[in-house]
């Protein structure tokens, strides 16, 4: 197999839902060897996540597993038997890292914290992702992506003037504590190569939030000023940096928009000349900057009079070829049948699953010219690898591992 | 102390898309050098500012995304900037630029000038769209790149909320945000790979394809039920429209509370705290206790009831009440703050989150702003200077680096 950058790196991988996998997979994609350790008794919910294939959820049919499970290998182990958790103990000894998104304090529980984790593995790597961390008042308390998306603030900085707030429509936040701790890891890898020492990494999903409204935060502490005002949020008008028009556009068809966004003078005059020069946009209010944000009314009401009757695509195409930015709000489907960009970039490629067919799935951003992130595999089924694991990782005999398999520690 | 890429040089050209990829290397230890043209960084003429007065050293936004960094500022449009530019490039471990496609080369400053005097280089290009494609030339701003990327289309409203209400963009530049992310994982995967071989590589990071990864269950539908997931208000995008999470509280704030009743013991925690107010009475007749009763889903009239109960008794609360309240009680319920907000949650304070800094117009007053996104043991993040005055170490770099009389 072609050498990643991540090669020889093997992660002990206890998350489940979506932020710690996301983690693993971006370890995985880059050629870590990332060991799912699961529990039947316990089994990552997303493993029932819809959308599924097929009418019933089997824990091995689920396309939103498979998407942020590539890579991986899936061993059962019953934790709460105590020759697992010793088995356990024995592949955090030849892990370099170990990675959970529990409640803070349930490792601790198992009595696995990363003092215990070191007195195993001196140069373990343990990164925990919780709610608030595991220090802290509130330590205690959890999330899911949407509580930590409201508490940073960002859920509040998301939708329109009067109305409730939009949030995000997905657990971005999910995603973003995924990235940070794929991030410390490596940075404690580096670290770790650098003087041989490993360290504890700990992550509030909200923080992760927090560190995502900087200039917002700053806004305050500085100018006195909170997004709880009049008018805020503004939609899709820009706060910062302030231009106009920006905004998105009824286009031709159901449910089509277009964003468009006009930073200075050169390309508004570029708007108005690819629009035909309509008699409205000539109004000389419109030909400075400050003139274009105080009378945003009247823009929006004349560039959606335009786009309302075109097409989404080729209104993007007629504003890009006259240099402005202008881009269709593309769905999922848009994304992987009709975007060229992406297709020609080769983004979208499937692999072959037991349960899923040839599943989709989408590439690994960003591109290593030397040594890039790549598919290898497709999800994991339910403990697919944990005879593999065992013998060969574990160095178990097939006679210990059948003794073990007896007692119950593998399910 | 020092962070876990003490040592690590880093150069940096970039404005508003790329500049937190150089500020999260910064924090955690790395030496980076910002280059900046004459007139400053395009981010430096981001608003907010101090005092809402406009300066090159005043913008919030150049303050927050520039910590650790120094400042040289270099021409790269003469010979003698490119030149210089190419030394620095050749001088470091890491460059990360935002320019176009080609921009760079086009001035004799890109990666083909450097890397064969560079063999250990690592060079992180970040663009909108990659280095090639169709789009390569295409404009972008933050919007545009969250409206092609399907972040968008995910977010909105329930038409009773607002109607015929277009995609909404959430605030605060998440798009550029989402491709750093990703620049830094490449820069640090491959920073791992030359710890091994001493080998350097070129980084082609498109923003259109980190934020196309970031879109959680609109994949996953497409692919395998060929569905596009719909957008509601202030909740997850889905195939149907499902229960709603917001409510609002006795104080006008919202919440966000959604779970209840699915499983009976949490079902039992949350009928207690209700019932020891005075609420939902009725929820310890029998037809309660069936979790599928309890599912607003299946349109059961326990559900509805369950609903209309849990409305009254959170307008009778303040929001942070719910939030607490929920909380202690294993529900992962949040209260929808403003950011500033959670600077009023000790917390916060209890983990040493906020970083304080000082700055052009409030000389000797520190302002708080968020601090780091993990907690190292071993090796802290840690803000040991603010963001820097444009070309504050033009001098200085130049000596340390290249050896050159100031």
């Amino acid at each position: 197999m072609t050498e990643l950058p991540l090669s020889g790196i093997r992660v002990c991988d206890l998350t489940w839902v979506i932020a710690g996998p996301t983690a693993t997979r971006i370890l995985a994609d880059f050629g870590a060897e990332v060991i799912r350790v699961e529990h039947g008794q316990a089994a990552d919910p997303i493993r029932f996540g819809r959308p599924i294939a097929g009418e019933r959820p089997t824990l091995n049919n689920s396309g939103f597993f498979n998407y942020f499970n590539r890579n991986k290998k899936s061993v059962l182990l019953n934790v709460r038997h105590p020759m697992g958790m010793e088995v356990l103990q024995r592949l955090i000894r030849v892990s370099d890292v170990v990675i959970e998104n529990f409640s803070s304090g349930v490792l601790e529980s198992w009595g696995l914290d990363y003092a215990a984790q070191r007195a195993i593995n001196a140069g373990v790597i343990y990164c925990s992702i919780s709610g608030f961390g595991h220090t802290g008042r509130d330590r205690h308390y959890t999330t899911w992506g949407p509580t930590a998306q409201a508490l940073s603030g960002l859920t509040l900085m998301s939708g329109l003037p009067g109305k409730p707030p939009a949030g995000w429509g997905y657990s971005y936040l999910d995603h973003t504590a995924g990235y940070y701790a794929a991030i410390a890891i490596m940075m404690a890898l580096h670290h770790r190569n650098m003087t041989g020492e490993g360290q504890a990494i700990d992550i509030a999903q909200v923080e992760t939030g927090m560190v995502l409204a900087g200039p917002a935060v700053l806004d305050f502490t500085v100018n006195g000023r909170s997004w709880l005002r009049e008018g805020m949020p503004p939609g899709n008008r820009a706060w910062e940096p302030s231009m106009a028009p920006h905004n998105t556009y009824r286009c031709a068809g159901e449910d089509r928009w277009v964003a468009i966004a006009v930073r200075n003078d050169a390309e508004w005059e570029a708007l108005r000349r690819a629009m035909g020069e309509p008699a409205w946009a000539a109004d000389a209010r419109f030909a400075t900057a400050a003139g274009r944000l105080a009378h945003q009314d009247e823009l929006d009401r004349g560039i959606g009079a335009w786009t309302q009757e075109r097409d989404a695509y080729q209104v993007m195409a007629t504003l890009q070829a006259a240099g402005v930015p202008a881009g269709v709000c593309q769905t999922a489907g848009d994304r992987v049948e009709r975007d060229p960009q992406l297709r020609a970039r080769g983004w979208w490629t499937t692999m072959p699953h037991p349960e899923l067919g040839e599943a989709g799935i989408d590439g690994v951003a960003p591109r290593l010219s030397k040594t890039p992130g790549m598919n290898r595999t497709a999800s994991p089924l339910m403990g697919e690898h944990t005879y593999e694991v065992m013998t060969s990782t574990l160095g178990m005999s097939t006679e210990e591992y059948e003794e073990l398999a007896a007692l119950g520690v593998f399910m | 102390m020092s962070g876990p890429l003490a040592g690590l040089r880093v150069v940096e050209r970039c404005g508003a898309l790329g500049q937190y990829a150089g500020k999260l290397l910064a924090d955690m230890g790395a030496d980076v050098v910002k280059v900046e043209p004459p007139g400053g960084s395009e981010a430096r003429a981001i608003g907010p500012f101090v005092d809402d007065v406009p300066g090159p050293n005043r913008s919030l936004n150049f303050w927050y995304f520039n910590t650790n960094k120094r400042s040289v500022v270099l021409d790269l449009a003469e010979p003698d900037g490119a030149a210089t530019w190419r030394e620095l490039a050749a001088a470091a471990d890491v460059v990360i630029e935002d320019g176009r496609p080609g921009e760079l080369d086009r001035l004799g400053a890109g990666y083909r000038a450097v890397a064969p005097q560079a063999p250990g280089l690592i060079w992180c290009a970040m663009t909108p769209f990659g280095q090639d494609g169709p789009w390569a030339e295409y404009e972008a701003t933050d919007m545009v790149l969250l409206a092609l990327g399907g972040a968008m289309m995910m977010n909105g409203y329930d038409p009773e909320d607002a109607e015929e209400a277009p995609p909404i963009r959430g605030h605060g530049d998440q798009g550029y945000l989402t491709a750093c992310h990703y620049a830094v994982q490449g820069i640090l995967a491959a920073l791992l790979w030359r710890d091994r071989t001493g080998e350097g590589q070129f980084i082609d990071c498109s923003a259109h394809e980190a934020i196309s990864s970031t879109t959680e269950v609109a994949l996953p539908y497409w692919f395998t039920q060929r569905v596009n997931v719909i957008r509601q208000t202030g909740r997850h995008a889905a195939a149907t429209r499902t229960e709603r999470w917001l409510y609002r509280a006795g104080d006008g704030r919202w919440v966000l509370v959604f779970g209840v009743g699915r499983d009976n013991a949490s079902w039992k925690r949350i009928k207690e705290w209700f019932q020891s107010e005075g609420f939902g009475l009725q929820f310890d007749e029998p037809r309660f206790d069936d979790p599928l009763n309890r599912q607003a889903a299946r349109g059961s009239p326990e559900a509805a009831e369950i609903f209309a109960e849990l409305g009254r008794f959170i307008a009778a609360h303040t929001a942070e009440e719910v939030y607490r309240g929920g909380q202690e009680r294993r529900q992962a319920w949040g209260i929808v703050r403003s950011p500033e907000e959670a600077l009023f949650d000790p917390h916060w304070d209890d983990r040493g989150f906020w970083a304080e800094v000082e700055g052009e117009g409030r000389e000797g007053r520190p302002v708080r702003m968020p601090g780091a996104p993990y907690r190292f043991g071993a090796t802290p993040w840690e803000l040991r200077r603010p963001a820097p005055k444009l070309g504050e170490h033009t001098g200085e770099v130049l000596a340390e680096w290249l050896g050159r009389e100031t």
